[in-house]
């Protein structure tokens, strides 16, 4: 076990490192040269090579990738003499933009993706999961076809159709709620509900839409399995049929979604956060990519990258618990 | 100020205006700066908007939104704009110095005497040596935003790096003693003292100075210091109990705190702004409400008299790039003239609410300017048959074929804006195939003379209220450059660029003269057709119900003029 999660590990890193030189090679090759936008259009080239020179981006690109990893584990300095900035462990870069360490940024905006992700997903579960037993128990009832019509809906609209008409009908024609801005919940646990609510909703409703389908159409193969006829033929109470052997079973791909989807909204639910102002990652990914602030454009992708593949390799320990057929190998 | 160029076509950094906004300029909100309407001090006001600002250091703030916000509520600089609606607020006033500047006979050496009794935020004195610093700051690789005067004008600029690298500070720049300072230049300078409202020409105290992080948390010289900063999320503003109004003559600083809120999406300010509830209703949205929003607000009468209006000194056009055949042919320039209609760019952009169609190059509220249109096509409806009259004259009876660069994103030089060219163009029988980009590299592709298109779209701001720094980057032969080209017909008429030379002459000795000959030089460049004009854009921006004293500031761009703004409370 402990092996499978070292090798695990190390093959996460590789990913990451093929991801992050994807990424430098795709901003290195880009047209929009950091240096020539900073110094606008009234700018000569002797300037623009003075600036290069500052943001070391007259460097070789293998050696800027280098000094790009390196500083992740070793932390950088960007600039020279009393201009210098320190950008420490873990640096992703300096957003010149923001005059910050992208690793700042991104604790910053974290919490709030985070508070995003994690509501979300126990709205969507708890709906998606429990629509989907229900749906494959009643297949072809009212309930079944009503919540799969439903479900179709979630699928089809569009996040950010969603998001504005929720807050159009909430906001500003019900006046039910203030205007979502997010609050720290330790302190005021009632008004994070509050701000949340609506995000949580937005993407719940798309999520949940998405995972009922998923659950149904599992939970329909498995009650289908032999080995569910053998466990009623044993005579075991039908909850215990549906629970232990029929959702264990069907929930194993809808755990591996989950998984990425999670991984996902972890390193920011770009049009969520924007639509409703919420200063999470992929807000900060959206503004950076407004103003072409590579550093944050990187440090973001690889940001949400590790949560993918971070999520992933949960999801395949997980597996094991959840699928008593799958080892370790 | 204004940004040079106009710099985003998403988010519109600086926009057209007309000078028949002066009216416009003035309408909706407390309307007109007056005192009265403008209410007493004290209150909130929250500003809504998507993006922060581009910077707040003086030495990198360029652009109109932070320029309104830094320079009329944070950093002053020695002199500044009148907090007036319409071309009033172009009027120079003194704001650190005494007066609006001593300059010697040929405009070379200019002196400025600051005022007494400034102070910053923790009470300690705003020095000349602090104003001279503020502006070798802006020489450093490290803060390159900023607008380019200091360097192109200040004799030296050309070798000097800045405080970090030299120590020794620019000798061209004088403090005879702590209120004193003495500017030298390259060449005559008429409106230095106007270069001199830029941000960039105000106060940096060395010991608070901490290079690119200065841009979190300038020090504060105006009436209102940072209490707290987060980038990209929020930013709220409280009294600096230092300013004293006696030193300001400007300011109105009406708020006691002034809250601006970011990373809100564009629809939802407008929405918010036009429900009008709670704390909104002491909200301004900072930027251009969203086109498809402007029917709710001019349809509704409550809505509309919220409704802000505000011009700036900028035009935008399309530059026809002479250096390719056929646009090297003045007929065919002459025949897109007439083709193009300027009626369907304004109503792609979303309506006459939002620009007014143009036919010269420099706008109405420049000093000079002379309104006239050489291709006179339908009232700007376009003029199809005489564009192909025009075109078989020029050698050319079954049409061409043309490129056209835009934006893949919306807004000015977008998708929706090429085809209403590319339709208007079809009736003439030139076929336009359309080169779209992303927005954050289009400058960067027309600007690089080999890559450039046939035809961009573009546009230009003046700096201080003078053609002077409109006309020349953008239609003098000598600023056609590889790359960052500004000069899009890469137009090199012998006689323009003498006209140019002997106009920046007359400027030290007539600056009236030379202000009527620019206006001059606008027709004569127009008789060789290397743009079409398309419009003046009018900024629109949205008020709650209790902001007071909103109007357009000319020189920010038509945003809102932060000086005056109050909230009832």
């Amino acid at each position: 076990m402990i092996r499978y999660i070292v090798r695990r590990l190390i093959a996460v890193a590789g990913i990451l490192l093929v991801i992050c030189g994807i990424t430098f090679v795709i901003f290195y090759v880009l047209p929009a040269d950091p240096a020539t936008l900073a110094c606008g259009r009234a700018c000569t080239p002797e300037r623009i090579a003075e600036i290069q020179h500052q943001l070391g981006l007259d460097r070789p690109i293998y050696q800027q990738f280098f000094d790009y990893v390196v500083g992740i584990f070793a932390g950088r300095t960007f600039g020279t003499g009393e201009a210098a900035v320190q950008c420490p462990f873990p640096c992703l870069g300096f957003s010149y933009q923001n005059n910050l360490p992208v690793w700042s940024l991104l604790m910053d905006r974290l919490p709030v993706s985070a508070s995003i992700a994690i509501g979300a997903a126990a709205l969507w579960l708890l709906v998606g999961l429990g629509a989907g037993v229900i749906s494959a128990l009643r297949k072809g009832s009212l309930w079944d076809r009503g919540a799969m019509v439903v479900a179709l809906s979630g699928v089809s609209l569009p996040v950010y159709f969603t998001a504005l008409v929720l807050l159009y009908v909430f906001y500003i024609r019900l006046e039910l709620i203030p205007y979502p801005e997010f609050v720290n919940p330790f302190t005021d646990p009632a008004g994070w509900i509050s701000a949340m609510i609506l995000p949580w909703i937005t993407l719940a409703f798309l999520f949940s839409a998405m995972y009922a389908r998923l659950t149904r159409a599992g939970m329909l193969d498995t009650m289908a399995e032999n080995y569910v006829r053998t466990a009623r033929a044993k005579g075991l109470p039908e909850r215990t049929v549906v629970v232990k052997h029929g959702m264990r079973a069907a929930l194993t791909p809808v755990i591996t979604i989950f998984g990425i989807d999670l991984g996902q909204l972890l390193g920011g639910a770009l049009i969520t956060e924007t639509v409703f102002g919420m200063p999470g990652v992929g807000q900060l990914a959206y503004q950076a990519i407004g103003t072409i602030d590579q550093p944050v454009i990187m440090g973001v992708t690889l940001f949400a990258a590790f949560f993918i593949v971070f999520a992933n390799l949960i999801v395949d320990i997980l597996y094991a618990v959840l699928d008593p057929r799958v080892r370790y190998t | 100020m204004i940004s040079m160029a106009i710099q985003s076509t998403v988010r519109l950094a600086a926009v057209v205006a007309a000078v028949a906004l002066g009216a416009a300029a003035a309408c909706g909100g407390g309307g007109g700066g007056d005192e009265q309407q403008a209410g007493a001090k004290g209150g909130t006001l929250t500003l809504l908007q998507t993006d922060d600002f581009e910077h707040l250091d003086p030495a990198r703030n360029y652009v109109t939104n932070s320029g309104d916000f830094g320079q009329r509520l944070l950093t002053r600089a020695l002199t500044q704009y009148k907090a007036a609606p319409g071309e009033a607020g172009q009027d120079l006033m003194p704001d650190l110095a005494v007066d609006t500047g001593q300059a010697n006979e040929d405009k070379t050496v200019w002196t400025f005497k600051l005022r007494e009794g400034l102070k910053y935020e923790d009470g300690s004195p705003i020095t000349a040596q602090d104003v001279k610093y503020g502006v070798e700051r802006a020489f450093s690789a490290d803060l390159p935003e900023g607008p380019p005067w200091p360097r192109q004008l200040i004799e030296g600029g050309d070798d000097y790096k800045g405080p970090y690298e030299d120590k020794g500070g620019l000798d061209s720049i004088e403090t005879p003693d702590d209120r004193t300072i003495v500017f030298n230049l390259k060449r005559p300078v008429p409106y230095f003292n106007y270069t001199v409202t830029f941000p960039v020409f105000g106060p940096v105290p060395e010991d608070k100075d901490n290079g690119v992080k200065y841009d979190n948390r300038p020090f504060s010289s105006g009436p209102y210091k940072i209490e707290k900063y987060d980038r990209g999320k929020e930013l709220v503003l409280v009294r600096n109990e230092h300013w004293d109004p006696k030193t300001d003559p400007v300011r109105k600083a009406r708020p006691d705190r002034i809250v601006v809120k970011m990373g809100i999406d564009p629809t939802t300010i407008d929405q918010r702004l036009i429900a009008d509830q709670g704390e909104d209703q002491t909200a301004i949205n900072i930027e251009d409400v969203e086109p498809s929003s402007i029917a709710r607000i001019v349809n509704d009468p409550k809505v509309k008299e919220r409704f802000i209006q505000g011009g700036s000194p900028c035009t935008r056009w399309i530059g026809l790039n002479m250096s390719h055949k056929p646009l090297d042919n003045l007929k065919v320039r002459q025949a897109i003239n007439y083709a193009v209609s300027q009626e369907s760019y304004i109503t792609s952009r979303g309506g006459p609410v939002l620009a007014d169609p143009t036919s010269t190059i420099m706008p109405p509220s420049l000093p000079g300017y002379q309104k006239f249109n050489l291709y006179p096509n339908n009232n700007f409806k376009g003029d199809p048959e005489k564009a192909k009259q025009m075109l078989a004259d020029a050698g050319y009876p079954d049409g061409l074929e043309l490129t056209l660069t835009s934006t893949t994103e919306s807004g000015a030089y977008g998708p929706d804006q090429a085809e209403a060219i590319q339709q208007a163009l079809a009736k003439a029988g030139i076929k336009v195939k359309i080169n779209a980009v992303s927005a954050s590299v289009y400058y960067t592709e027309i600007g690089n003379i080999k890559r450039q298109d046939d035809l961009v779209f573009y546009g230009w701001c003046a700096e201080w209220p003078s053609a002077e720094t409109m006309i020349p980057p953008t239609f003098d032969g000598a600023f056609i450059k590889p790359q960052g080209n500004n000069n899009t017909s890469q137009y090199d008429d012998p006689e323009a660029n003498k006209r140019v030379a002997e106009i920046l002459e007359l400027m030290i000795s007539d600056p009236q003269a030379a202000d009527r000959a620019w206006g001059q030089l606008d027709r004569q460049i127009m008789q060789d057709a290397p743009i079409v004009p398309l419009s003046y854009d009018l900024r629109s921006q949205l008020i709650g119900s209790k902001v007071t004293g909103a109007f357009g500031a000319q020189m920010f761009g038509g945003h809102v003029d932060l000086a005056t703004v109050g909230v009832e409370q």
